[in-house]
């Protein structure tokens, strides 16, 4: 009876880990770090959608897919970098950059992306 | 003062030597058998043609001589040819004859060993005319007799003949155009990658926090939507330095309203 005991034991445990994950998620994250989060997701989301359409539909204008998939792309880098800076718990590491420079070079690098989207979309 | 009169008599006998022309007297061409016994003969005249044939194993003989007919002075010109003209494939071929100082002038030919200027003849007879040319005196160019010879051999091909044909035409394949997937496929795909979205919007309602833009953020917020109306504008009318040239400007405005705005 021991191992299906034990087995039982470890998904419980791999479920509450994730549980214990999650609440310290919700409780100790601030909310402008979960916004930050939840557009992550959403880019997230966005590029899967466009490479199931590739891989399943077609591939034909693939300038448009290119465009697309590598501005969700680009735009989850500029996005995951603006995260690691503006948190707090990572002030130590960003000394010369505070929060609003983090932004503003946020908000550029993301202009010069879309602008180069929209010339590789055609 | 001596030099110039002279140079001035000298150019006064050449302009008038200039006007004498050159022509032929005592003309006389034979052919021969192959025993050397002559078989024909014409006398040549500027004005007659003669005609005459040559077959294989004969040999042609001419001889003339060339002078002034206004002072009736045996003359040497400068070049003499004889030009062999077929009036049928328009082939010609030019043969230097050789004329002496004192104008006489000498010509053989046997079609065992042709001259080399001699063109491809066909047993169409060739038309032979003289071309006599000097620097003192005017040149003339006088037909003198028609001659047939035998036909010559035909050219054998060259080697690089072939390729100068045209070569069998080439068709490309091409590959067909793509084709858009059907429209109900297209939409619902295009559902599909808009339904992140209301992800989004679910979990911005969804977390404590306000979106709504106060006065120092208004002026940022929408220099940031100026800029992506432009991008939309660039994909669908402007062309890249007019973009670059209104980007620039908006950048401008971008950056201080983005430091009012950012400005604790």
């Amino acid at each position: 009876m021991a191992p299906p005991k034990t087995h039982q034991v470890s998904s419980q445990s791999t479920t509450t880990v994730i549980q214990g994950l999650w609440k310290t998620y919700v409780d100790d994250t601030p909310s402008k770090l979960k916004t930050i989060d939840a557009f992550l997701v959403f880019i997230m989301l966005s590029g899967i959608m466009q490479f199931v359409y590739c891989v399943i539909v077609t591939n034909f204008p693939f300038n448009a897919f290119l465009a697309g998939f590598s501005s969700a792309v680009g735009q989850f880098v500029l996005t995951a970098s603006l995260r690691s800076q503006v948190n707090p718990l990572n002030k130590d590491l960003f000394k010369a950059v505070n929060p609003q420079r983090a932004f503003a070079d946020f908000a550029l690098g993301s202009i010069v992306l879309h602008f180069f989207v929209y010339n590789f979309l055609g | 003062m001596r030099t110039p009169v002279s140079l001035l008599s000298l150019a006064a006998l050449l302009v008038a030597s200039c006007q004498a022309k050159l022509s032929i007297k005592a003309g006389k061409a034979t052919i021969s058998g192959a025993d050397a016994t002559v078989t024909h003969t014409v006398n040549l005249e500027p004005s007659k043609t003669a005609q005459l044939k040559l077959a294989a194993d004969e040999t042609f003989k001419m001889v003339f001589t060339v002078f002034d007919d206004e002072k009736n002075v045996d003359v040497m010109p400068h070049q003499a040819f004889l030009r062999f003209w077929d009036e049928q494939t328009e082939d010609e071929g030019i043969v230097p004859v050789k004329v002496a100082r004192d104008g006489k002038a000498r010509f053989s030919m046997n079609i065992r060993k042709p001259p080399i200027g001699l063109p491809p003849t066909t047993g169409d007879p060739l038309k032979v005319s003289l071309i006599l040319g000097s620097f003192t005196y005017e040149g003339a160019v006088m037909p003198l007799f028609d001659i047939t010879l035998p036909p010559s051999g035909s050219v054998p091909p060259h080697p690089d003949e072939a390729s100068y044909h045209p070569q069998p035409e080439i068709f490309h394949t091409f590959r067909p155009d793509q084709k858009l997937p059907p429209k109900p496929i297209s939409f619902v795909f295009a559902a599909y990658t808009l339904a992140p979205w209301l992800v989004l919007i679910g979990f911005l309602a969804k977390l404590p926090i306000s979106l709504t833009p106060t006065t120092k953020t208004i002026p940022f917020i929408t220099c940031l939507a100026a800029f992506e109306g432009l991008l939309i504008w660039y994909w669908v009318d402007l062309y890249l330095g007019q973009v670059l040239t209104y980007g620039a400007a908006l950048g401008l405005l971008t950056v201080v309203a983005g430091k009012r705005a950012l400005s604790a």
